[in-house]
């Protein structure tokens, strides 16, 4: 009997077995409660851990401190030889109680770590449990025999389909994508021969012409230039930078005179626009007009009205109905003039067979003045081939001619002052050649009126 | 009768033209865009033979274009290209006010560009239509490239342009192409000659622009485009028929000798190369190196008909040599304050060595105090240190040797020398007009005769027999004159001496002068036989004729005065 409670003892002070003991005693002394124990759910409810779980606790309260069971350290890792406070133990305590102060001024709160930071710190001893699924791979096993039979291909010099399909792939060709990036204007660009070698489509030209790739050959009549004007006009002998004294008058000639036609249409413009002095008008003019009206008024209006009258009448008359003999003569007439006509007409043609030579002269005559003319409008045809046509709403202005006045020449290249803009020059010259059509630079159109506000700040100053 | 009534404006001359807006609308593009278009594609409008029909009875001042040259240009590539543009703009701008920067990023990289390489083959279906119309397309590339780098147009079409005119004129250099050369006061005026192509083109003065507000740039920048493209394609296929390296290199040898200098001071490690280029002083690699170029012989085929062309051919031939190579052997240094690439241009273009101050460019090949100089082109009153074994010239004088073809007299030019007038090479007397005194001179020069220490006189009376020999009639008066002179003499003799009789001089009867007057008789013959009318217009021919030649010699009368006067009038 003895021997069968000391073995419950050991029973119960090992762990994880539980004690019914307790319980009995409980049940025992006071009414006896009867539980199911046949499920699990009821000797969860019936049965008291308690004690299992202090005991739990204690354990890992344990471990967490101190990393293990306090029962299996070592008495040196637990325990220290007290030996006594060192001798000078006053003078030792104030240099500790500065310190802090000192710190506190040099260093403030920063060295410190924050409360926060203390709480969330991890404090217990337990290193944490390793992952194991870190250190697993899926298909390990798949893998590592792959990896295995690759390794005696290789060895036998069979290259994978893969890398075969990888080394047969083309090449990607980057540099024609490059080229359709490239400006028009760079000034690095590469050129080419073009006129060397023929491009030759290798697609079906049917197939091009049908999905509209084939290029449409540019009309014979596109490459005529519309004016024979040569591109680069050479500026007149006299346009030298020291320039012979005949050439240059001659020069200085030329752009008189086209001064001088300005100055004529500015003048006739002048004129035209003058005021002539008779129609301004002057106190007896305006008394005049303000009389206007008042006087002899009813006389005027009263002939007036007289004429219309007379007029009206004339109008209205209307000619008397012809007879029906009036009408016969007059038909009888016609008719005789008619047949009057056409016997002469018959003559005449007859008369003609004697005038042959007459005739054949005037035609003659007529074949040769329309040669005359046909060759002066080729004449002119070819004329206005050089001229600068009409091809918007401006005509076309020559700019000023480049001159230089005797006074104005340079004695030397070093001291030559340039005429003129070559800019200009040639945008004049592209118009000239009906390249491009005159035109005025768009004026700047305000849609809304401006409206002016006088700001506030403003308005109390002035 | 019958039949439907025809309506107005549904035939003829109203269907072939359409309005540039109408035709605008139907390539779907703006105005600038079509102009554009126009432009590159070389569309030009035209002007009707009958507005009031095309306009449809209106007689608004319209711009017209023909309706199949606006349908071709609906086949344009570019159109698409253009399009693209407007909408990728329209995106850059919603991106901007929407602040998304990354968006703006992307669509910049994404910028649709054109090229025009088809057009200029379509435009130009050979090499030698292109080089026909260079001469635009130089000009444009000339002027551009002087433009400063300010915000007119882009930079890089500028620098585009400065490559491709030094190409150019390397080329020339190469080539040896240069014929005329003409200083105006608007440009210089050059003038090559290019697989048989008279070439013209015009190069202003450095630094000399304000531009002009009337201008439109954009327009001129689309020009620009078009033509940077063609003369790229140019270049290349003249460096091609040259056996030159495309882009162009300089020669190794030169290339070492320039290499001495330190580069870093004229420009930046991009564009030293290109600095170098347009130098000029050194010359271009090839792609064979070959010591002496071979010449092309004429094929000779001798038949006995064809003998004298071919030596003429051949002397003409070995003249134009002689004049492609007139600097050849000397050696010309350039003062700082003469226009450099101008000069280096052309002293280079004839085999001349040429180099300047270290400090003005880079690429200069030797120093002043070089013993060896021949020529020293300067454009100053005075020079303070001079050496005696070189000529120092006024510029003018180099220009002056290109046009006569061969090394003018260098007295004319020394420093502080009235010059001689700079005689426009591009004209082209024609019998009977006024020739300058100073071309006169130098024709004589050119036919060998040694006109230096002649007078001024005497060239006139040499002149005015050149032009009796022209006019008959006057001859043949002036000849009158003589025998009656002589007539009056004798009878003057008697009058004063005794009857004489002297020994018979033998009558030298010259063939061509009887042929001559036997010529003239005829002349004469045949204007006494000519009828009323015909008589009239020869008269009023042979009026129009003398009127010019006393108008030319009233002029060479005038023109000592005149010179006189003037030397004053500059002093």
């Amino acid at each position: 009997m003895a021997a069968a409670r000391r073995l419950k003892r050991v029973a119960a002070s090992q762990p994880g077995f539980l004690t019914l003991k307790s319980n009995s005693t409980d049940l025992l002394s006071g009414r006896r409660k009867r539980v199911n124990k046949n499920k699990k759910k009821s000797w969860n409810k019936h049965s008291d851990i308690n004690d299992v779980e202090e005991f739990l606790n204690d354990i890992r309260h344990q471990e967490r401190t101190t990393g293990g069971l306090l029962a299996e350290k070592s008495d040196d890792s637990l325990f220290f030889l007290d030996v006594g406070q060192p001798l000078n133990d006053a003078q030792r305590d104030k240099p500790v109680e500065e310190e802090p102060v000192e710190r506190k001024k040099r260093k403030g709160r920063v060295s410190r770590p924050l409360r926060i930071d203390l709480i969330l710190q991890q404090d217990s001893l337990i290193p944490p449990p390793k992952d194991v699924l870190a250190y697993q791979q899926p298909n390990a096993k798949k893998l590592r025999r792959s990896a295995q039979r690759l390794e005696q291909l290789a060895a036998k010099g069979v290259v994978p389909r893969k890398q075969r399909q990888l080394l047969n792939r083309r090449p990607v060709e980057r540099t024609t994508l490059k080229a359709v990036t490239e400006a028009n204007n760079n000034p690095n660009r590469d050129y080419y021969d073009i006129w060397g070698q023929e491009l030759k489509d290798l697609a079906d030209p049917w197939y091009l012409q049908q999905t509209c790739k084939k290029r449409v050959q540019r009309p014979e009549r596109l490459n005529e230039k519309p004016s024979t004007l040569p591109a680069v006009e050479v500026i007149a002998p006299g346009g030298s930078y020291n320039p012979e004294f005949f050439s240059h008058q001659a020069l200085l000639k030329a752009a008189h005179e086209v001064e001088v036609v300005k100055q004529k249409e500015e003048d006739k413009i002048k004129r035209q626009l003058a005021v002539n002095k008779e129609d301004t008008a002057t106190m007896e003019t305006i008394f005049h007009e303000e009389l206007e009206g008042l006087v002899e008024e009813e006389k005027e209006e009263e002939e007036e009205l007289k004429d219309e009258e007379d007029v009206a009448v004339g109008a209205i008359v209307l000619a008397q109905k012809k007879t029906e003999k009036q009408r016969k003569k007059e038909r009888a007439l016609k008719i005789k003039e008619q047949r009057r006509m056409a016997n002469r007409r018959m003559n005449n043609r007859q008369q003609q067979l004697f005038q042959l030579r007459s005739i054949k002269a005037s035609i003659k005559q007529q074949d040769q003045k329309t040669k005359v003319n046909q060759i002066r409008r080729k004449a002119k045809q070819e004329a206005e081939k050089s001229q600068p046509r009409r091809l918007g709403k401006l005509k076309f202005q020559p700019q000023d001619m480049e001159v230089q006045l005797s006074g104005e020449l340079a004695e030397s290249l070093r001291q030559l002052k340039p005429e003129g803009s070559i800019l200009k020059d040639r945008f004049k010259s592209l118009q000239k050649r009906n390249l491009i059509e005159p035109r005025e630079r768009a004026k700047f159109k305000r849609r809304h009126k401006l409206k002016y506000v006088e700001k506030r700040a403003f308005k109390e100053i002035t | 009768m019958g039949g439907l009534q025809k309506k107005k404006f549904e035939s003829g001359a109203a269907t072939n033209y359409i309005t540039r807006n109408r035709a605008r609308k139907k390539l779907q593009l703006s105005l600038p865009d079509f102009r554009r278009l126009c432009i590159l594609k070389g569309i030009y409008p035209h002007e009707p033979k009958h507005k009031k029909k095309v306009n449809k009875g209106s007689t608004a001042p319209r711009t017209f274009y023909l309706l199949k040259d606006i349908r071709f240009l609906l086949h344009e590539p570019i159109v698409g290209k253009f399009r693209e543009y407007k909408i990728f703009v329209r995106k850059l701008k919603k991106a901007y006010g929407k602040t998304e920067w990354s968006a703006v990023e992307r669509l910049k990289e994404n910028k649709p560009t054109y090229k025009l390489d088809h057009i200029v083959k379509e435009r130009y279906p050979s090499f030698i239509d292109a080089l026909r119309d260079i001469d635009d397309a130089l000009c444009m590339c000339f002027l551009f490239s002087t433009f400063a780098r300010t915000g007119k147009c882009h930079v890089q079409t500028i620098q585009l342009c400065r490559r491709l005119t030094v190409e150019w004129m390397n080329y020339v250099i190469t080539s040896r192409a240069l014929r005329k050369v003409f200083i105006s006061i608007k440009g210089i005026y050059y003038q090559a000659e290019v697989m048989g192509q008279p070439i013209t083109w015009l190069v202003p003065y450095q630094f000399a622009h304000d531009h002009p507000t009337d201008v439109d740039y954009r327009v001129m920048a689309t020009f620009t485009e078009l033509y940077t493209t063609l003369l790229g394609f140019v270049n290349f296929r003249l460096y091609l028929s040259l056996n030159l390296l495309y882009p162009p290199k300089l020669d190794i040898k030169s290339e070492s000798e320039l290499k001495e200098e330190d580069e870093d001071d004229y420009a930046m490690g991009s564009e030293s190369y290109l600095e170098k280029l347009s130098a000029l002083s050194a010359s271009l690699a090839r792609v064979v190196t070959s010591t002496e170029e071979e010449e092309a012989q004429i094929d000779l085929f001798p038949t006995e008909d064809n003998m004298e062309m071919m030596e003429e051919k051949e002397k003409e031939k070995k003249l134009l040599e002689a004049q492609m190579k007139i600097f050849e052997g000397l050696k010309f240094f350039l003062n700082r304050e003469v226009p450099r690439e101008s000069l280096a241009f052309i002293i280079r273009c004839f085999g001349g060595e040429v180099s300047w101050d270290k400090s003005v460019s880079i690429g200069s090949t030797y120093e002043m105090m070089d013993e060896t100089i021949t020529h020293h082109i300067v454009d100053r009153p005075n020079v303070d240190k001079r050496y005696i074994n070189r000529y120092y010239i006024q510029p003018q004088w180099v220009y002056d040797c290109v046009n006569a073809k061969m090394l003018v007299p260098v007295e004319d030019y020394f420093i502080g020398v009235t010059l001689p007038p700079h005689l426009s090479p591009f004209v082209e007397e024609r019998e009977g007009d006024y020739v300058p005194p100073e071309k006169l001179k130098i024709l004589a020069l050119q036919r060998g005769e040694s006109s230096g220490q002649q007078q001024p006189e005497e060239e006139e009376e040499e002149e005015e027999e050149e032009e009796e020999e022209d006019e008959e009639e006057e001859d043949n008066d002036e000849e009158d004159q003589v025998e009656e002179n002589k007539l009056k003499k004798m009878e003057e003799q008697r009058s004063q001496g005794k009857v004489k009789v002297t020994p018979g001089k033998v009558k030298m009867e010259n063939p061509v002068r009887l042929e001559q007057e036997e010529k003239a008789e005829e002349k004469r013959l045949a204007i006494m036989m000519m009828k009323k009318k015909e008589k009239y217009l020869y008269d009023k021919i042979m009026f129009g004729k003398k009127r010019k030649v006393r108008e030319v010699s009233f002029l060479k009368s005038r023109n000592k005065y005149s010179l006189l006067w003037e030397r004053q009038t500059k002093k």
